[in-house]
Parts: structure tokens; sequence; C-alpha cells
């Protein structure tokens, strides 16, 4: 890659103004470090991802509004989480997080169950009880 | 590039890097005195690799690793340099700040694992769950670290709290706190030899390993799975597939084409290092490989946005990696051969 072939696309979102260091030849067959302000290609593929993301959070969200969730379970998918880390952050067995994804028990919960799950997720526990009811926000 | 000053005064030069470990680690060496650059390293700790993982998955797809595992590059490189470090893990939070805030009034700046969801400084779009994010901390401010990320040009500020949330938060690869400094550095390092052996290193693992996963036989493994994958997967999820490698080979902070151009960089410094003509001309064999997957890379894009779809199919992006593992094969068989001739 020379140096005037080091992308340098516009992706203002994705990038949010940090450059990337490529390495990339100069005139003289030298390496040196160009930054780069962003690739469409590199967008696209973090853009895919991301947009994958959100759409499970936003389904897990809709699922609790319906009651076959917890809002456990929207919690953990905002934080990209799955039950093996939850439970390991939160100091609870596995098995149990996935019984508090079941929205009938997660009602039953301690408050201390609930305030270190709190502080796993690092929300408030009124959060925790209750989902955003348009859209998400992190 | 910016001037911070440690704790006890001494002047710390932040440059941009283009990998995260690397990065780290030469900026390590670097304030200890040893002028050392990042692709150095990078060769030194033999950190090029291939391994595709279809069993362990990040963000539900399989992985195609392009370098050795997070962690073996600071290790290798501080054992081939004769660096003596500290390197600690730890159960408890408290106890693992406690320690980095008494090692960083000591004017020891300090490398750390991290998490790159829960580092508040991170953007959006970058941030999941990967717990093997190298940055340094360079001292203490009110409430707070200043720290050198090396894949961002400038220094952050970063909150304590966030900071340690970062560092111990379980997830893949569990960092525990992971934290490193140096002890003592040995002013002149043997980089020759190091070089050798981290050549050496690298070959063997391209080459030698015998399982059908890693070096260039993962490489046709993966080839033969992008080939396959529309009829296997069907023609979204094969997309999404791609979509997952091509990040491998260009986001997760690779400097571009799977860290192929990084090592061109260390070919090159070392052609001048030893003199030889043959180094020089494997520098630029791998700068073509690093064009071939950036080739790989537009027309999987091109691919996903089904654009010119006549001329643009799973196989060409599978023919790709094929040309790659066959161009790979054959400079690391010529690595081996002019490594032997090299004197340290």
């Amino acid at each position: 890659m020379k140096v005037n072939e080091v992308p340098q696309d516009d992706v203002p979102d994705y990038s949010e103004g940090i450059k990337k260091g490529n390495y990339a030849l100069d005139d003289q067959g030298k390496y040196v470090m160009v930054p780069s302000k962003g690739w469409d290609v590199d967008e696209l593929t973090n853009r895919l991802a991301f947009n994958e993301y959100k759409a499970k959070v936003e389904e897990t969200r809709k699922a609790v509004l319906e009651g076959k969730k917890s809002p456990l379970a929207y919690y953990m998918e905002l934080r990209q989480m799955i039950p093996k880390f939850l439970g390991k952050t939160a100091g609870i067995a596995t098995f149990r997080v996935k019984r508090h994804l079941r929205p009938e028990i997660f009602a039953k919960l301690k408050e201390s169950v609930l305030d270190s799950y709190a502080k796993a997720l690092e929300i408030t526990k009124e959060e925790l009880k209750t989902v955003p009811h348009n859209s998400q926000e992190r | 590039m910016t001037t911070e000053l440690a704790a006890n005064g001494k002047p710390f030069v932040h440059h941009q890097a283009a990998h995260c470990e690397t990065g780290v680690t030469s900026a390590l060496f670097r304030y200890q005195g040893v002028d050392i650059s990042e692709p150095m390293i990078f060769g030194i700790s033999s950190g090029i690799f291939f391994g595709y993982l279809p069993f362990m998955k990040l963000s539900h797809l399989p992985i195609s690793a392009f370098r050795a595992k997070p962690g073996s590059v600071f290790r290798k490189a501080a054992k081939r340099l004769g660096g003596d470090f500290v390197i600690k893990t730890y159960r408890d939070p408290q106890k693992g700040m406690d320690e980095l805030r008494q090692v960083l009034k000591t004017g020891q700046i300090v490398g750390l694992a991290t998490n790159l969801y829960w580092l508040p400084y991170m953007s959006e779009r970058h941030r999941h769950n990967f717990s093997g994010h190298n940055i340094i901390v360079i001292r203490e401010i009110e409430n707070g670290f200043r720290i050198s990320d090396p894949t961002i040009g400038y220094l952050v500020d970063c909150l304590a709290d966030g900071l340690e949330r970062a560092r111990f938060v379980p997830g893949p690869l569990n960092p525990r706190g992971y934290m490193y400094y140096t002890k003592s550095v040995n002013p002149h390092p043997d980089l020759r030899g190091a070089c050798i052996k981290g050549m050496k290193d690298s070959c063997n693992l391209m080459l030698r390993i015998p399982l059908p996963i890693f070096g260039v036989r993962g490489m046709r493994f993966l080839a033969k799975k992008v080939i396959k994958s529309p009829d296997k997967l069907g023609f979204q999820e094969a997309c999404r597939h791609l979509a997952g490698t091509v990040r491998w080979v260009e986001e997760t902070g690779t400097g571009g084409a799977g860290f192929r151009y990084m090592y061109a960089v260390f070919m090159q410094e070392a052609a001048e290092l030893f003199g030889s003509e043959d180094l020089a001309q494997l520098s630029r064999d791998m700068t073509a490989i690093g064009d071939t997957w950036r080739e790989f890379s537009v027309v999987a894009a091109r691919i996903i946005k089904q654009r010119g779809k006549e001329e643009e199919t799973f196989a060409k992006a599978g023919g790709l990696i094929f040309k790659c593992a066959d161009r790979e094969e054959a400079f690391f068989k010529n690595l081996q051969k002019v490594v032997r001739k090299l004197k340290a």
C-alpha cells in the first residue's frame, strides 16, 4: 500500500474523529506511519455488526414489554453479556441467572440479588425493574 | 506525537501505533531508553500468525485470528530483549487499584489489559465485549487517570470507576486486572539475535503446527469454508460470516490487512539492521501479500453490498484467501532459508 492509497473516507459517525494508524510505502519505498480518517469497507462491516446488536437489543426490549422476558434479559443484551459472564460479574451462578431471565421468577427476587445485578450492570435498582418504553439509550 | 510527564517528572512521548499490544510494549521499552519501533516488537515477538477457530465464538461469529494470542507478544518481546517485568493479576479489584496507584507514584508507567466495552472514552461503535485491549496509564489525576491508548493519536483521561470496571469485569479472556511494568531493561539489547529468534519462531508457527486450523493450512481451511458458505448457510448468513471475517482482517486494531503490512515494515527494518538484500525482497513480497488481503476485503464488501453480482462471488473471495495462503507459504519457506544465513 502506498501513502496515497491509504483510505481517507469520510465516516464521521464511525470514527468520531479518531484516526487509525496505517503503515504505507512512501516515494522512496520506505514504510511510514500514516493516520487514516476511515475506510468504507471497515465502516460497512462494523455497521452490519452494530445494527445486528441494536436489533437484538430492540427485540429483547419488545419481548420484555410483552411479558415474555424479564428486564434483566434486556440489560444483559445491552451490556453485550451472556448469562455466564453476567453471573460471574454479579457473583450469581449461571443457572440462576438463566432462571432470572423469566419474568415471573424475576418478579419475586430478593432486594439483595437485585442489588448485585444493578451493580454488575452499572444501573440503578429502579432502572433494572423496567425497560425504556421507546427505543434504547446506553 | 505528544509528550506528557509521569508522576516523577520523566517525560513520556506518546506515539500513534497501529495495534494496541505492540504499541504498548514498544512504548514501555522506549520509556526506559531503548529506542525500538512498534513493527520491530511485532516481529521479534512473532506476532504474525493465523488461526481459524470455528468453535470459539465472539459475538456469535467464529474467530479468525491474524495475530498470536493476546499477552504472548508482550511476554515473548520481554524475554527476547532481556527486559525484567513485573506481571500481576488480582482477585480483589480494590487491591488492584491501590497497587496501581502506588506504582504510578514511583514514576513508573503501567500497562494494563482492559475490556473495550467498559472503557469510558471509547466511541460507541468501537465498544464490544473484548477483554484484551492494552493501554498505558501514565499518572493519576484528580478522580481519574491519564491514559495513553496507542490506537488513538492523543492522550485521554479516564475516570477511576470506569477504569476499575474495564480492568475487572469478567468476560471472554477475563483480564483479572492484568498489569505489567518494567523492573529493569537491558539498555543495549541484542536486537539481531532477538530478530532471528522471532523470525524462526514465526516460520514454525505458520508452517509447522500439525493442526489444520493454524498457519497457512488454517487459511486454506477458512478459504474452503468461505467458498461453501452460501450453499451451507444461505446468502444472508454467509454475508454475516464474511463480514465477521473482514472485521478480523481490517478492524481489530491491525493497521490494515491483518497485520501483514506491519510485518512488511519489520522485514524492512530487519533488512537495514542486517544489511541483507534478501530481507528487503521479502519485505516487498509481504507488501504484496498485504495488498491481496486488502483486495479480499474490498471484494467481500462488494459481495455484502450486492454490487457487481456477476463477477464478485464467494468463490472469488475464497480464491483470494487461497492465493494469500500460497504466497505466505512461499514467503515463510523463503524466510526459513534466509534466516539460516543470518548471523547474530
